[in-house]
């Protein structure tokens, strides 16, 4: 009775060892996103090229945690069988770290436009859009807190503030899309275009995880 | 006969009592003698007050240590430079109030124990603590730590768009983190705030390149001056105005090749103009300008490797780099010497992956270029490249040979860094010359 008790003790205590090593490595991925996002608005914002290159190799390095977090997650689960908090976490945390890839991916693109709008002068927008993005980062940012702190209140704030993301690109879009004389080609307004969508997918995201983190601690889904 | 029964029995229990008791002052003794550092003499006191004594000395000594503890807890609380306390599993365990005004660390209460990840998000302070775990020595880094702000759930009113802009979301502070391996896995961090010597650095280079700016103007008109005279004068005045006209030329030059660097420094790719370039035929093109130098001191160039090589680059730019480091290895290499220079383009070999970097696999082609001079003293190393720098003793110019400015392997740098290439400096093993490494990307859109 006493062994059979501990070691499934120990067992318990393994796995909550294990459930640590994967948060961490979650949590160390949502350090490299948003690096990743950050290095994409100065690319945008402060044509930092160097910035842009440099999200390439963070991509990749995102890709690898995604992979395998993944893998961890899925062997945890059915080796160690886990219950409760425990079992929603893992699964929670593999969906989030989907999310985080997610933004990752984004952001990678974002660069990627921004090395075309290099070429033509800064739109007159460039204001709201900097704002919005700054906004975007503030929201994962939020929500990377949320998840360190395992915040069940937090995915209800972080909804808040993706609604003023959402009317920031109504308005954007309505700027980009209704303008009239447009002298040249339509190239830098199609890249905003697609820029503010991504900025908002983002924060989309970012509002997931979020969500994602009420469901860990309360158990239920919003 | 019960009396004598009587008497043997309590002789036996007396014998047993006393043979215990000895045996007993005996442990005693010995349990004294181990604790205390005392000398013999006083052992003949009685082992009881002994035991008091010692017991007494040891809790006064355990008191002062946790005074004494205690006292530099307070000190490293309030030191100047942040300390942070990590466990095996990377869990705070302590960190003093310039370590939380560093990293903002607002959420961390006392005593608590949490992963270090959730309160910093930073990749790099976590790879330092890993890295000194991992290898068991200390290690030393800096890096630019970004704080961006997140709404607090306390908050009742959020940050609206518009108080947004005016309030900045990411914050940087340039940071040094020494760390060190402690006992039971653990790892202590230093950091050093280096956002003042940062930003001093910045303001000094401003300043440095708005008065090089300045100087630009006058000096010319001054050399146009001198030019002027120099048709109208008869020596000896003459020769004064030659020195006058030189001395002018080359502090014209000083200050254009520090505004170069300067403008190569601020926005490195918008100054390059790409073009593909034959770097055999470069180098063959820089060496004929050097041509009369290298006749005058005998020195010959001997190039190895693929002629066929050729990059993608900045064709002006890449000139001044070969011509400065041809003249340098030409300035340094003796009377009859050879300078080697080596062309090896390296496609497919991949870069040995680091846990921080990923693996590279971009085609680059490596340069050397290697003098039959004396080579770097060894302590020079590591500053060739800043600006103004000097060698000490042997790669010290002579008085008569002061014609270069100290930024010409600054510029170098600068240039080979603008192109996503890398440049390193170190004695070659067999040669003993001075050996400049370049490597340059054959892409420069793939950067090493």
């Amino acid at each position: 009775m006493t062994l059979f008790s501990q070691t499934s003790n120990s067992e318990r205590t393994q796995l909550k060892r294990s459930v640590k090593q994967v948060q961490q490595d979650v949590l160390r991925m949502g350090t490299l996103v948003e690096q990743s996002f950050r290095l994409s608005h100065q690319c945008l914002f402060v044509r930092d090229i160097q910035a842009g290159e440099n999200v390439i190799y963070l991509e990749k390095r995102i890709d690898r945690y995604y992979r395998q977090i993944e893998l961890d997650c899925a062997t945890l689960m059915t080796l160690q069988s886990p219950v409760a908090q425990d079992l929603r976490l893992l699964s929670a945390l593999m969906q989030l770290v989907r999310d985080l890839e997610r933004i990752g991916d984004y952001a990678q693109d974002i660069t990627e436009m921004a090395l075309k709008l290099v070429h033509y002068p800064p739109h007159s927008c460039m204001d709201r859009v900097e704002a919005m993005s700054e906004y975007a980062q503030l929201m994962l940012a939020t929500s990377l807190v949320a998840l360190a702190d395992l915040d069940a209140k937090a995915g209800e704030n972080i909804k808040k503030l993706d609604d003023t993301v959402d009317d920031a690109y109504e308005y954007l879009y309505d700027l980009l899309a209704h303008q009239r004389d447009v002298p040249g080609v339509v190239e830098p307004i199609l890249l905003l275009g697609l820029i503010i969508r991504h900025l908002e997918r983002m924060a989309d995201h970012a509002t997931n995880i979020g969500q994602r983190v009420s469901y860990i601690v309360t158990g239920r889904r919003k | 006969m019960a009396g004598v029964e009587f008497i043997i029995g309590l002789t036996v229990g007396l014998g047993v009592c006393v043979w215990q008791h000895y045996h007993w002052k005996k442990r005693l003794k010995k349990l004294i003698k181990s604790v205390s550092n005392q000398d013999d003499r006083s052992i003949s006191m009685p082992p009881l007050y002994l035991l008091r004594r010692e017991v007494d000395k040891l809790d006064w000594e355990r008191r002062q240590a946790v005074q004494e503890r205690d006292n530099w807890q307070r000190l490293i609380d309030r030191a100047p430079i942040g300390y942070l306390l990590v466990d095996e599993e990377n869990q705070l365990l302590w960190c003093n109030q310039q370590a939380r005004t560093l990293l903002k660390l607002d959420r961390w209460r006392w005593g608590e124990v949490r992963l270090l990840l959730e309160l910093v998000r930073s990749y790099e302070l976590d790879l330092l603590i890993e890295r000194t775990r991992k290898s068991q020595q200390s290690q030393e880094k800096e890096w630019v730590f970004y704080f961006t702000r997140h709404a607090s759930a306390q908050d009742e009113d959020f940050p609206s768009f518009d108080n947004q802009v005016s309030s900045k979301t990411v914050q940087a502070i340039a940071l040094c983190g020494h760390s060190f391996p402690l006992p039971g896995r653990q790892v202590g961090v230093f950091l050093i705030n280096r956002q003042p010597i940062v930003e001093l650095s910045r303001s000094r280079d401003r300043t440095v390149s708005d008065l090089s700016h300045e100087l630009k103007t006058p000096l010319t008109s001054i050399s146009l001056v001198a030019e002027n005279l120099l048709d109208r004068l008869q020596n000896p005045e003459r020769r004064w105005v030659e020195q006058m006209l030189k001395e002018t030329n080359r502090l014209t030059n000083l200050v254009q090749e520090w505004l170069e660097l300067t403008r190569l420094e601020a926005d490195p790719t918008k100054v390059l103009k790409y073009e593909s370039i034959n770097v055999h035929e470069i180098i063959d093109s820089v060496w004929q300008t050097l041509e009369p130098i290298a006749k005058k001191k005998q020195v010959t160039l001997t190039q190895i490797g693929d002629y066929s090589i050729s990059i993608d680059g900045d064709k002006s730019r890449l000139i001044q780099v070969f011509l400065n480091l041809l003249d340098n290895a030409l300035k340094h290499s003796p009377v009859e010497g050879e300078i080697v220079v080596s062309l090896d383009s390296d496609c497919c070999k991949l870069e040995e992956s680091r846990e921080d970097e990923v693996s590279s696999i971009e085609p680059q082609v490596i340069i050397d270029i290697v003098d039959s001079g004396t080579g770097f003293v060894s302590s020079d190393i590591p500053h060739v490249f800043e600006r103004l720098y000097r060698g000490e003793r042997s790669r010290n110019r002579k008085a008569s040979d002061l014609s270069g400015s100290g930024l010409g392997l600054a510029i170098v740098q600068e240039i080979i860094q603008a192109h996503g290439g890398f440049i390193e400096a170190k004695n070659h093993p067999d040669l003993g010359g001075a050996w400049l490494r370049v490597k340059l990307p054959c892409d420069p859109k793939n950067p090493i």
